[in-house]
């Protein structure tokens, strides 16, 4: 695939979700995705057209970041089929192509939902509240302290910064790898240990979320150390408070949200009785 | 309502394109979105706050498949307006977090009956493919619209029940907005430990 026909897909793949449905998912993004490069391949044959774009719109939904890896295997696959002038072989050929689509979505989106939005996003998160902390602004108290504005982006630009990193890389590539994978390495998807990644990812996981616990009670605490005995205990037992309700609703699969407007509700109704 | 408010609404259904529909840069986490809304209002570290106790409220929610998790763009864009209207935050927060949920209910309905227009574009499109792009932008359009009209609408009817309830609850009451408000992020990191439990290796 030449450099600018993957830079038109790189940038289409941006716009996979826009037409998202619940009967065929991102099958129009696909078809936008992959139209540039169909409309080369079919450049001799433009009467296929039609054929091939009902065959993109069928359904198709996998993992925005990792759906690059489906384009370049989807584009290698297609490229076969155009070669194909006997109708036997091109029929097998299209079955193929079909349970490459689909078994491949199935596969990337289950690694993209377990390392982008399972793993990464939440540490990105982490990464940013440890810089927001570690640079004095304190989001914890009711009323912060105003802080530079520098200090503010820190934060922010650190977990936006670390999080396109890896997606735009893993998306880049994965387009590449797709579309140059030799049959038997699964699509390029070998290529990487995503297993391991994700498990390494969630184990650091675990412990910067129980730094950041440890770090975040200490810096609720620290400025009442000796100015006022109640109100360190008082403050200590609230966060044990919201934290054991936390691990409680949380084996009920109560999620935070209602748990919040719960307690805000009848918090307020309670006191004003 | 100042013009400042106005803007804040433009931006943040601009932001929430970033959501779903375009990009994915992650500029409509709440982490981003609320300090970039906040430059508008020009209180950051109301911004902050919001971002940072929108991304851990709804930590608990991936969308994972079909799920839906409230807009994280919503909330804070609702809450810093509020905020500019002189509500206070822990007052503010919880309309962001009412318009947030509501939100997702209105755009998991437009996704479910979408497929009714696209059906018809599938058809146009299977016979003339450079079609393809027509669909692609009308739904950015459309959805850039909804979203501006939902926060809009969000916020007129949301600010002066907020302003009322800021004047007239009692103060107890304002104390348990604050502990309900102030329960957030330590609700959110205890389910971020949770979150990262290995399942398999």
């Amino acid at each position: 695939m030449r450099f600018f026909m993957r830079l038109n897909l790189f940038w289409r793949s941006f716009f996979l979700q826009t037409n998202w449905n619940y009967i065929k998912y991102q099958n129009v993004g696909l078809a936008f995705v992959m139209w540039p490069f169909l409309k080369h391949l079919y450049r001799r044959h433009k009467t296929e057209l039609p054929q091939v774009m009902q065959r993109y719109l069928e359904t198709f939904n996998t993992h925005p970041v990792m759906a690059s890896f489906c384009f370049g295997a989807l584009a290698r696959q297609e490229r076969k089929l155009v070669k194909k002038q006997n109708l036997e072989i091109l029929e097998e050929h299209r079955n193929d192509w079909e349970g490459i689509k689909r078994s491949l979505s199935i596969t990337t989106a289950s690694i993209g939902d377990r390392l982008f939005w399972g793993s990464l996003k939440p540490l990105t998160l982490l990464a940013a509240l440890f810089v927001w902390l570690a640079l004095d602004v304190n989001f914890l108290e009711i009323e912060p302290a105003p802080q530079p504005k520098a200090y503010v982006f820190i934060g922010m630009l650190c977990a936006f910064v670390l999080f396109n990193a890896i997606a735009l890389f893993v998306k880049w590539k994965g387009l590449q790898i797709g579309y140059m994978a030799k049959d038997g390495s699964c699509f390029g998807l070998t290529k990487f240990d995503w297993n391991q990644t994700i498990y390494y990812a969630k184990k650091m996981g675990i412990w910067l979320a129980i730094g950041m616990f440890f770090f975040a009670t200490y810096y609720f605490l620290k400025d009442f150390n000796g100015v006022s005995d109640f109100q360190v205990k008082t403050r200590a037992i609230a966060v044990a408070v919201f934290v054991l309700i936390s691990f409680i609703t949380r084996k009920l699969r109560v999620p935070n949200t209602y748990l919040y407007l719960a307690a805000f509700v009848v918090f307020t109704v309670a006191s004003c009785l | 309502m100042t013009s400042s408010i106005f803007v804040l609404i433009a931006v943040a259904c601009l932001l929430e394109l970033d959501t779903t529909y375009a990009f994915q840069f992650t500029l409509s986490r709440g982490i981003i979105a609320g300090p970039l809304l906040s430059l508008i209002t020009g209180d950051l570290m109301a911004g902050v706050q919001v971002g940072v106790f929108t991304e851990l409220l709804f930590a608990d929610v991936n969308p994972l498949g079909g799920i839906l998790p409230p807009s994280a763009v919503t909330c804070c864009a609702v809450s810093l307006a509020l905020h500019g209207l002189c509500v206070p935050l822990y007052i503010a927060f919880f309309f962001g977090v009412v318009s947030a949920v509501l939100f997702a209910y209105a755009e998991r309905t437009l996704r479910k009956y979408r497929i009714r227009w696209l059906v018809k574009w599938e058809e146009r499109i299977i016979q003339t493919p450079s079609l393809i792009y027509r669909p692609v932008f009308i739904s950015l359009a459309a959805y850039a619209f909804m979203s501006l009209i939902l926060i809009l609408l969000f916020v007129l009817i949301s600010s002066p029940v907020a302003l009322w309830l800021t004047e007239h609850l009692p103060e107890k009451a304002h104390l348990a907005c604050k502990f309900s408000f102030i329960a957030i992020p330590w609700i959110g990191i205890a389910t971020l430990i949770s979150s990262f439990r290995l399942k398999a290796r």
